[in-house]
């Protein structure tokens, strides 16, 4: 087996999302660039006896997209997400889709229907079996939500799910560029989605990782992450045959890179070598200099742990420049998506790289002088040519990126 | 013949109900028959007329292999997915080092994640409320722990991924693995899947009607192709294997088990939720331009190492796809070692590797395959003669699909 040279280049040519703030990338848009956060108090269940009774949630779906979608009764709150931000990818793409070209999706997710699941179960424990509704079941793999698109857009290439916690989706984006490099698929959705469930809000509130507040990365007070949820995609296809068919892509996805810290299974490695060692990967797999970073998207959790290692990082990667690039912390404004958070971050890098305009963080905190990066304070015009997202999970695995600025050239 | 820029398997750890390693795996294969054990049905999941046994790991089969304190804080994945990677390593004869690997990568597959702490945690926050929760759980709770477990004991420190896509899973991650090698991404990878299997997934697998129930005989039987199929034998285990290429294998003296000559996927979108399709054409096309890619041609194929699991729609499509993809030529023998194996648990690609080798000869059960229906006969009688190519396949309900071809080394 051998492998081509990283030749051909891959171009993002169409994105949606499903956020917090709403059903469509616009209102996730406008949101970000006003440095507003969506996270409040919890709805879906009873979270008054949890320490943090806060998250991110999406609102209910427009009534003509559910009525739109075939079987959506059916599909679990993560597979919506994921066919809403598909389709709407696919749209913006102007892609027709066709069986004669081989289609991929290739997303990450961490839970799947892991919400549908609870209610089955608890309905069981306290029923019988056999009034317990089966296809809320059927929902509980998290390979579901890739399924669920496919099913949708007819795909008949590669669909596959990568479940490595919070690393999922920028995960699953390397592999969809890996696959489209290579031939393997004409055209891959790339993405993530996530639903908010009482497994990841009891759990991350036993390990005292929540914030009773809306987080804060990177500034001086934060107290830990909060939760959010939703679903992002990008339609990923070479950049020959998006020219060639008129398409105008929103951003050049250069490189990928991956790597595992070898510390421990929830704490990142302090120091940071692992994070670096994934961004150093993606940089070296895009051909992209160092020196052309304008900007990082964050994993920026805002816990006290994740956000100086993430620094730390960014000055082995960096060195001093780790003070002066820009840090956007698209997890202040949606909450921590989990395995879609990689996908989320994507969508807001390339709307700052198409609008060439950092996005603000929300909160107005001082930044821990510990970990000195620099948040951009308001949506001000930056010339952006390059900027990474990183995403680092449970199990010490890290993910990270390297989007490019469509110049037409 | 060597070829040097091959990648080859050297090493296989396997846990599952036949024991421990490579050779207690060879065993069950040659006896033909699976070593079931009955699941406990204590807790009430399982209807009266439910499948009542599944290939179920002897704890004592792995005991004194982890660290008593590390085993403590492990879900049972992870523990057999330690103890199978160490395994593979040693057969590999690759020695661990204490300094972190940045050239060792996983990739894992799984296609329900730890299930039993999972459980106790959301039995934990139902019973007892979120003060109640424990955050060694919900460590534990994520698909990837059991990669994340294997890179901190293998001082793993690549690239980390954990991918979803049921019953076809296992072949993918051998075939990522193969590619991050290929590409540069990888030095070496230990690759393969894990999975367990609890009292409740037993007994929602059998509320599916996935399970093979009970013959007159009391026993049941995993019936690959065979028109009294009715279902597969569930199963638990690790099987990890280490992938390398073919020159560093030979510089260690290492004779390679098997080379990997490629892998690919493909998509049923005619699939339901949690079933199989009817999609025989367009998977028999993806089959046949995967092994055009891979530069083999269809007689090239001595064998066919098939997933078919006594799944009644999954073993016809199987049938189906393998058929179509032939046309007229005649089949290849055909071996299912799920009989042996069951489903899940990863014991499949152990199998694969190991008849693909010429290691391992499998007899059938007593199969009425030529009455199934499905058009296919099943070797029997005298062994076939060592393949030089063989092709595995496996077919996912849910529409997911892989192939990998292999070539005796």
């Amino acid at each position: 087996m051998t492998s081509a040279p990283n030749a051909r280049r891959v171009v993002v040519t169409g994105m949606g999302g499903v956020s917090p703030w709403g059903w469509g990338i616009a209102p996730l848009r406008r949101a970000l660039a006003a440095g507003d956060c969506a996270i409040r108090s919890v709805t879906r269940f009873d979270a008054t006896s949890f320490p943090s009774q806060i998250a991110a949630e999406v609102p209910p779906p427009p009534p003509e997209l559910a009525r739109s979608i075939r079987g959506w009764s059916r599909l679990s709150f993560a597979d919506r997400y994921a066919v809403a931000a598909a389709l709407e990818a696919l749209r913006s793409a102007d892609w027709p889709t066709s069986p004669e070209l081989t289609t991929g999706v290739f997303f990450g997710s961490s839970t799947g229907g892991m919400w549908e699941t609870e209610r089955f179960y608890e309905s069981w424990r306290h029923r019988c079996l056999e009034r317990a509704p089966r296809h809320a079941l059927a929902t509980q793999p998290v390979d579901r939500p890739a399924e669920a698109v496919a099913r949708a857009i007819g795909a008949s290439g590669t669909v596959m799910t990568v479940s490595s916690a919070c690393a999922s989706a920028t995960l699953a984006i390397g592999e969809a560029l890996d696959a489209v490099r290579s031939g393997d698929v004409a055209i891959a959705i790339a993405g993530g989605a996530d639903s908010l469930c009482r497994v990841t809000f009891g759990g991350f509130n036993a390990l005292r990782s929540v914030d009773p507040r809306p987080c804060r990365p990177f500034r001086a007070d934060r107290e830990g992450l909060s939760l959010g949820e939703g679903g992002a995609a990008l339609v990923l296809e070479p950049l020959e045959s998006a020219l060639a068919r008129g398409a105008r892509p929103l951003a050049e996805l250069c490189g990928a890179g991956a790597s595992a810290d070898v510390h421990h299974m929830t704490a990142p490695d302090p120091q940071g070598r692992g994070a670096a060692l994934a961004l150093a990967r993606a940089l070296e797999d895009g051909a992209c200099e160092s020196a052309r970073v304008g900007g990082i998207n964050a994993h920026g959790t805002g816990t006290p742990l994740n956000d100086p290692a993430e620094f730390h990082a960014y000055e082995r990667l960096f060195g001093s420049r780790a003070r002066e690039i820009p840090v956007m912390v698209t997890k202040a404004s949606v909450g921590h998506l989990l395995g879609a958070a990689g996908a989320i971050e994507a969508v807001a890098t390339i709307l700052a790289l198409v609008e060439q305009r950092l996005q603000p963080s929300p909160g107005s905190g001082a930044i821990d002088p510990e970990i000195p990066v620099r948040l951009p304070a308001s949506s001000a015009s930056n010339a952006l040519d390059a900027m990474v997202s990183i995403n680092l999970g449970f199990g010490g695995c890290n993910g990270a990126i390297v989007l490019a600025r469509w110049s037409g050239s | 013949m060597i070829r040097e820029d091959s990648i080859v398997v050297t090493g296989i750890g396997a846990v599952g109900a036949f024991g421990r390693g490579r050779a207690a795996l060879a065993a069950a294969l040659a006896r033909g028959t699976p070593r079931v054990s009955a699941v406990d049905r204590s807790s009430g999941w399982h209807g009266e007329r439910a499948a009542r046994t599944a290939l179920l790991v002897d704890p004592r089969a792995i005991e004194g292999a982890i660290p008593p304190l590390e085993a403590r804080r492990m879900s049972p994945p992870s523990r057999f997915a330690v103890v199978a990677a160490s395994d593979a390593l040693a057969d590999a004869a690759i020695s661990v080092s204490s300094e972190r690997d940045p050239d060792l990568a996983v990739a894992m597959a799984t296609s329900f994640g730890p299930t039993s702490f999972t459980q106790r945690l959301v039995d934990q926050l139902l019973d007892e409320g979120p003060a109640a929760a424990s955050p060694a759980l919900f460590i534990e709770c994520v698909a990837n722990a059991p990669a994340g477990r294997v890179a901190l004991s293998a001082r793993a420190a690549g690239s980390n991924s954990t991918f979803v896509m049921g019953e076809a899973g296992s072949l993918f991650a051998l075939g990522r693995a193969a590619r991050w090698i290929a590409s540069g991404r990888a030095r070496v990878t230990l690759a393969g899947a894990v999975d367990e299997m609890t009292p409740l997934l037993h007994a929602l697998l059998d509320r599916f009607r996935a399970l093979a129930r009970s013959e007159r005989d009391g026993v049941e039987r995993a019936r690959p192709f065979d028109r009294r199929r009715d279902g597969f034998l569930a199963a638990e285990g690790a099987t990890l294997v280490v992938l390398e290429r073919e020159a560093a294998a030979r510089r260690r003296g290492r004779q390679p088990i098997a080379r990997v000559v490629g892998g690919w996927s493909a998509f049923d979108p005619t699939a339901p939720q949690s079933a199989w399709g009817h999609g025989h054409a367009g998977l028999a096309a993806a089959l046949r331009s995967g092994l055009s890619r891979h530069g083999t041609e269809i007689d090239e194929i001595d064998l066919v190492v098939s997933g078919a699991s006594g799944s009644r729609a999954g073993d016809r499509l199987e049938a189906g796809v393998l058929r179509r993809a032939w046309g007229e030529r005649p089949l290849p023998p055909i071996v299912a070692p799920k009989s042996v194996t069951g489903e899940y648990g990863g014991a499949f690609i152990g199998a694969a590797l190991l008849i693909a080798a010429g290691n391992s000869t499998m007899p059938v059960l007593d199969f009425d395959a030529d009455e199934a229906g499905c058009g296919l006969s099943l070797h029997r009688g005298p062994p076939y003669p060592p393949p030089r190519r063989t092709l595995v396949s496996a077919l996912s309900s849910g529409g997911a699909a892989t192939w990998l071809l292999l070539e005796r080394a």
